[in-house]
């Protein structure tokens, strides 16, 4: 699976719905039940999925599925 | 992308994963328990439900998906009411949305700063002479509002106070000094217990240090989401805390455990007696040997939390004599055993008779043994027990039974710390009975010899957990087995229109505690409805149900009682007493299983009171 892919599983999984539902366009502000508490829970499972550490400096700059992944791109440079 | 340990779990059954031995929940992560709450949700739909309340003054919504993983696994359908953020007292009101939500539980998740604003003084010196003064005003406030609740409901409420999120001010020093703030904080926890239990019913102080303690402070808080969204806990930590809440949820909604049934070979020593013998087992101050030692230990830990032991080993029984009479090291002697089977049939036989002479259901059973064969076998055959494998490594266990729900309790009286004393009691008197029949005796002359008394008491106050537990453990003696909590019996007690009756039992062998209730209903001034009548299980045989009756009914018509209805509610368990009223001169009401009795055209016949001595004391008002 590629990292988008991972990104929206977790995701979808997150908000508890399907992952079809899910794009690479999906955001807090354009998702149903991507709300505060949704959106801690997911970076839960986001440092527990890729085995990660976030700051809450990050938490605020997550909030789109297209900048989860790139960040999580960023730091493993050299995976598929 | 993590490697997922915990795949193994991931096709388990609910019961497979209940039977865990300790810890295998803990490193899931929050994606693995949601899977796993869906898998279990959709395959084996929890049938019990829960309705819990929370007030709390921190983020507590964060918590759900732990409560509904623990949840589910406990086959539980929980359903939570967050109260809006703060200490908020028109939530105990009756008008109130937590109210509306009708909780069987209520948990507050408070600091200590809720409590009394001096806590979060930063300047506070706390002199010693003024900590008192300050714990007493604490004390004094958080049961005034704990009472506000209670006036409105009979949830059960678990209070929780959030551990310091610093270590303590002193550093290193703290142990060693006057001002010790551990010290403190273990002082306030005692006086709020105490004044809890004095002042009100069904109400728990939950200890979170202990969490703290079990998972250490470092592990325990993620600063960044309690600075961010004020929600204090790691993954790990609501993990637990959500595990041990449902857990107390799990004792109150499933059939009470009672027993544990312990294998001997390679459960409570290392090694097999037949082939080893009483030299080779591992069994000592070495390795493994002090693995199983601890585990004896703890099995006794168990005992004092009200649980009796039971020994079911296929074995030569002088081989295992051997070992609890003489080994130096057992901890588990033969009187630590209510009962035993040591012999070559098969394990489900000696359950099922074990059952019988501990006149228990195997739905109080816990079974622990090493071999996956057995387990197997029994999870098969007799599904109502709970069956623990030990796990194969020595060092893991002494822990193995740390986690399982029902070996959680919510309280302890006296007669729960004496409980294998009374079935060793029991032991004698059965002993006796045999040797009468031997001598040509009949029931009545044993009955006579045991030298019976009966003490009756009336509306007391002193012994309200333990009739309470009454009510929801017993199902074979129980005539409507109507379920009270602690707040419904303190409330039948204090009214005018209730009348809640116990007694204790004595004989030659010893003090039985308190084992029968009964709750009488008055519908007018000459005519009362029996709600209840109960016994233990402990006394049956010695017609002290016949005692207890006629006692009451005797006491009611020195009152002007002239009309006693009663009920009869069957179910799987109590057909024991089908025929209690019909014996004790009730007329049936054409099978509808109501009973009626008219005291002054039918009055009480002396001549068929049990030779039982009877004293009453009327402690109510």
């Amino acid at each position: 699976m590629s990292v988008l892919e991972q990104v929206i599983h977790v995701v979808a999984e997150t908000l508890n719905v399907s992952p079809s539902t899910i794009t690479r366009e999906s955001a807090a502000e354009n998702t149903n039940g991507w709300d505060s508490l949704a959106h801690v829970n997911l970076m839960i499972a986001i440092e527990q999925t890729f085995d990660i550490a976030l700051d809450v400096e990050d938490f605020a700059k997550l909030n789109s599925v297209q900048s989860i992944t790139e960040f999580i791109e960023k730091m493993q440079p050299d995976q598929v | 992308m993590k490697k997922n340990p915990n795949n193994h779990f991931a096709t388990q059954t609910r019961k497979a994963l209940k039977e865990q031995a300790f810890n295998w929940s803990k490193n899931f992560s929050l994606p693995e328990a949601h899977a796993l709450v869906r898998r279990l949700n959709e395959t084996e739909p929890p049938e019990k439900e829960f309705r819990l309340g929370i007030i709390h003054t921190y983020t507590s919504n964060l918590l759900d998906p732990w409560l509904h993983f623990h949840a589910v696994i406990q086959g539980i359908n929980l359903k939570t009411y967050h109260a809006p953020y703060g200490l908020n007292l028109m939530e105990s009101q009756k008008d109130s949305c937590l109210h509306a939500h009708a909780p069987d539980m209520i948990l507050f998740m408070l600091t200590l700063e809720d409590i009394h604003p001096e806590f979060s003084n930063p300047d506070s010196s706390l002199h010693l002479n003024q900590i008192n003064i300050l714990f007493e005003e604490a004390v004094k406030r958080i049961l005034e509002i704990l009472a506000m609740f209670r006036a409105n409901t009979s949830a059960r409420i678990v209070l929780t106070l959030l551990p310091p999120v610093m270590p303590p001010a002193l550093g290193i020093f703290d142990a060693q000094s006057e001002h010790s703030e551990n010290l403190w904080r273990a002082s306030l926890k005692k006086q709020l217990v105490d004044a809890l239990n004095n002042a009100l019913e069904s109400t728990l102080f939950f200890d979170m240090d202990q969490i703290l303690a079990d998972i250490g402070r470092f592990h325990f808080f993620d600063f960044r989401f309690w600075y961010a969204s004020r929600f204090p806990f790691t993954s790990l930590a609501a993990n637990e805390f959500a595990r041990r809440l449902v857990n107390l949820m799990a004792i109150s909604v499933y059939p009470r455990a009672k027993v544990i049934a312990l294998d001997a070979d390679n459960t409570l020593w290392g090694g097999i007696i037949g082939e080893d013998g009483i030299n080779g087992i591992s069994l000592g101050p070495e390795y493994p040997g002090n693995t199983y030692v601890a585990f004896q230990r703890r099995l006794l830990d168990l005992q004092k939390r009200g649980f009796i032991l039971a020994l079911c080993s296929k074995n030569n029984t002088e081989d295992v004599h051997e070992i609890l009479d003489s080994h130096p090291h057992q901890i588990l002697r033969r009187h630590h055993f209510a009962a035993e089977r040591i012999n070559w049939l098969p394990k489900i036989d000696n359950l099922v008779s074990l059952a019988g002479e501990l006149s228990l259901g195997l739905d109080s059973f816990i079974f622990v043994d090493d071999s996956s064969h057995e387990c197997d076998i029994i999870r098969s055959r007799l599904p109502q027990i709970e069956v623990i494998q030990t796990p194969s490594k020595p060092v893991d266990i002494p822990m193995c039974l740390e986690q399982i729900a029902r070996l959680e309790i919510l309280s302890l009286t006296e007669e729960d710390a004496l409980k294998t004393q009374l079935y060793a009691q029991e032991k004698q008197r059965k002993q006796f009975k045999q040797n009468t029949n031997a001598l040509g005796g009949d029931l009545n002359s044993y009955l006579a010899s045991l030298k019976m008394k009966m003490c009756i008491e009336i509306d007391s106050r002193k012994n309200i957990a333990r009739l309470a537990q009454l009510t929801q453990k017993t199902n074979q003696f129980n005539v409507t087995t109507r379920r009270y909590s602690e707040q419904q019996i303190l409330d039948f007690t204090e009214s005018n229109q209730w009348t809640v009756s116990s007694f204790t039992l004595s004989d030659i062998f010893g003090n039985s505690g308190i084992v029968g209730l009964a709750l009488f209903h008055k519908l007018t001034d000459e005519a009362i409805d029996i709600d209840n009548f109960l016994m233990s299980c402990r006394v049956i045989g010695r017609s002290a149900e016949s005692a207890f009756l006629y006692a009451m009914l005797d006491y009611f018509a020195e009152m002007g009682i002239t009309q006693v209805t009663a009920t009869y509610i069957p179910t799987q368990k109590n057909n024991l007493v089908a025929d209690f009223f019909n014996r004790h001169g009730f007329t049936p009401e054409n099978e509808t299983g109501h009973y009626k009795r008219n005291l002054s055209a039918s009055p009480l016949d002396r001549n068929l009171f049990p030779p039982i001595e009877i004293e009453i004391e009327n402690t109510g008002a």
